[in-house]
């Protein structure tokens, strides 16, 4: 896991200076090393956490003559594999990284080799021949990839704060952006809240050379129609996705050349990620765990429970109101986005645990929920959608007294709430009738904002993300349909960027997700719908497929979603004066988005 | 509708779920499991426990709603 970055400029030479300024700047994504490339029209940046050839894998790394250059963040986990099939079709391999992969794998099968990588990545390819950058994204957004263009170049890199680097780049924020942010929780690639500033998108590839600027998907997140699954046994289903499981997790747990440890979150995805390791591997694992000092917050007794099943070396970390508080500027800093919960501030503490105990590369059960349904929200959208069929049924409503049972006191138990909340837009022709709830509740945010922001966000005409939905999803079940929502808003800007890359690297730590491997995802959006959300069981299939490995109360315990104390952490006495300073009336008139 | 895939489903349904104390609950439970997975609607006289109980009865109900009874 590293940092990258990069300027391409047709006009004239690169500034090395601003390079290096650039690459200064995510230092932290890469305290090993870093690395310097540059030509008469491009300059490769590289910040170096050395994971896989810790001896022979520096970057920017090139071929065999010097015409391909690359600079890359992130793993492919099939390189060996790749790299046995390249050897045959007669490529030379200098070193034992997967970097190298990357330019043999360009030079033979071009655009296409991105659909033959395993992996999650941010990569910058430069063609000194033919003038031409490549650039590519893995297909969930496991690794940022920023870029702004300039009338006759680019400048790129894994971070904003790194383009930011060059002065002449326009600081503002986009409108928006920002009101995707206060809807979506994240803006969708490829905007940010920086104006002019762009992300490639998640499963893409873009090509800049004296032709212009291009871009195009690899890979897109699909699903059949209804029905029309290819596989109906469920038996058969578990037994298969167990097999892909085993080898995702196997594949990110063997392929390092440093040790690598796990999270446990004590919920069914982490415990069945860190059992995979632990019963296929041989390999001794070590354990790490967020608790809160809150007990409502805290799974504590579930963790310690499946580290002793496992026999794992585990550590924790207890995290109060108070410590969220403290750090929450940091991470700010580390997210460089709007965040509308405090969630990320405890998982940055978490890898700061992991990194001083000495590892630098953790599994995690992170993209289960949305590949596998375990979101509430799934749940709630299939008791809307069962609502909406008559509306005015007593019975009918009652199905909202079934979601949260982890929770004492939950608000959908309140008929009056369920009515107000899950009960509005219950239209079962809407394609986003999952998502409405969430997004309606966020957009209350919107209200706040400033005369001026609003008549900005008025003229911004933001882009409809459910105008991007493929024509075929009207066919697909309505859960796959939340699916699709879920992996292209809150998947990607945020659990994967706020709460997972950018907390991560922010400690120089790298996070490996199992259920977010090719064939996991491809095999899993393949399902019929019930075998991820049977009735209101979520990750039915999930629980099926490993009943032998977890035990019996980590699998039938209610869900339980990561939540943090947000509001006593800002607003109880003893807060920090920083939060004070920043919402005093001078202070939030003169940012200019929200009114005093 | 084919019983043994009937009591399939409601097989794989009752290993996992938690029962609910409340025999209203519970049906509205059984329910929106039966029109999701059979693409039906039930009326709210269908919605009832004392139906869900058995496989050949909810194979019966759910071929009556698909009008092939």
């Amino acid at each position: 896991m590293c940092g990258v970055c990069g300027i391409v400029s047709y006009s004239s030479p690169p500034d090395l200076p601003l390079l290096r300024r650039m690459t200064g700047r995510i230092a932290h994504r890469g305290p090993d090393g870093n690395g310097y490339y540059r030509d008469r029209h491009a300059a490769l940046g590289h910040t170096r956490l050395a994971i896989i050839d810790t001896a022979g894998g520096a970057q920017p790394l090139c071929n065999e003559d010097g015409t391909m250059w690359v600079t890359f963040n992130g793993e492919i986990f099939n390189y060996v594999e790749l790299r046995e099939e390249l050897r045959g079709r007669g490529h030379t391999f200098r070193t034992a990284s997967d970097t190298e992969v990357i330019v043999h794998a360009w030079e033979q099968w071009g655009e296409g080799c991105f659909s033959r990588f395993n992996g999650q990545w941010a990569i910058a390819l430069w063609d000194r021949r033919a003038e031409r950058l490549v650039l590519s994204r893995d297909r969930l957004g496991v690794r940022p990839l920023f870029f702004i263009r300039r009338p006759a170049g680019l400048l790129f890199a894994s971070e904003v704060k790194s383009i930011f680097a060059d002065p002449s780049v326009e600081r503002a924020f986009d409108s928006a952006g920002l009101d995707q942010t206060f809807t979506y929780w994240s803006p969708v690639a490829p905007r940010t809240v920086f104006r002019g500033i762009e992300q490639l998108e998640p499963g893409h590839y873009a090509i800049l050379d004296r032709d212009g600027f291009r871009k195009a998907p690899y890979w897109r997140i699909t699903f059949p129609k209804r029905g029309c699954e290819p596989a109906q046994d469920a038996r058969e289903n578990a037994a298969a996705l167990r097999e892909r499981i085993i080898e995702a997790t196997r594949l990110r747990f063997l392929r390092s050349d440093v040790p690598v440890g796990a999270y446990l979150s004590g919920g069914i995805d982490s415990s069945v990620t860190a059992a995979v390791i632990a019963r296929y591997t041989g390999v001794p694992l070590h354990t790490f765990s967020l608790r809160f000092s809150d007990s409502e917050f805290d799974e504590g007794q579930h963790q310690k429970k499946m580290s002793a099943v496992l026999g794992t070396q585990h550590q924790d970390i207890v995290v109060s109101a108070s410590d969220i508080a403290a750090v929450f500027p940091e991470v700010i800093r580390h997210a460089e986005t709007p965040i509308v919960r405090a969630a990320p501030a405890p998982l940055l503490l978490l890898s700061q645990l992991v990194r001083e105990n000495g590892y630098k590369v953790v599994v995690t059960g992170e993209g289960a929920d949305e590949v596998l349904a375990g979101y509430d929200l799934f749940r709630e959208a299939r008791v809307r959608l069962f609502w909406s069929r008559d509306p005015g049924s007593v019975k009918r409503t009652r199905a909202a007294e079934l979601l949260y049972p982890w929770m004492t006191r939950s608000p959908a138990r309140i008929p009056a709430f369920a009515r107000s909340f899950f009960g509005r837009h219950l239209d079962p022709g809407d394609p986003a009738l999952s998502h409405r709830p969430r997004w309606d509740s966020t957009s209350v945010i919107k209200n706040m904002l400033s005369d001026g922001l609003r008549d900005e966000i008025g003229r911004a005409h933001t882009e409809d993300v459910v105008a991007r939905m493929p024509p075929g999803s009207k066919d697909w079940d309505p859960l796959s349909r939340g699916q699709w929502l879920e992996m292209t808003t809150l998947l990607a800007g945020y659990i994967l960027a706020s709460q997972g890359d950018r907390m991560l690297m922010a400690n120089s730590v790298e996070g490996r997700f199992p259920f977010l491997d090719r064939d996991v995802v491809d095999f899993a959006n393949a399902l019929p719908a019930r075998h991820k959300l049977l009735g209101l069981e979520e990750k039915y299939l999930l629980k099926r497929a490993f009943a032998d490995l977890i035990p019996d109360d980590i699998i039938h315990r209610p869900k339980q979603s990561y939540r943090v104390p947000d509001a006593a952490s800002f607003f109880a006495a003893g807060r920090p004066a920083w939060f004070d300073k920043a919402m005093s009336e001078r202070a939030v008139t003169e940012a200019g988005v929200f009114e005093p | 509708m084919n019983r043994d895939i009937v009591e399939q489903i409601l097989q794989d349904y009752e290993a996992f779920r938690r029962p609910d104390t409340d025999p209203e609950l519970e049906a509205v439970r059984a329910a929106i499991l039966i029109e999701d997975v059979f693409d039906v609607t039930l009326s709210d006289a269908d919605i009832d426990q004392a139906l869900f109980g058995d496989g050949s009865v909810i194979a019966a109900l759910v071929a009556r709603l698909r009008g092939v009874a």
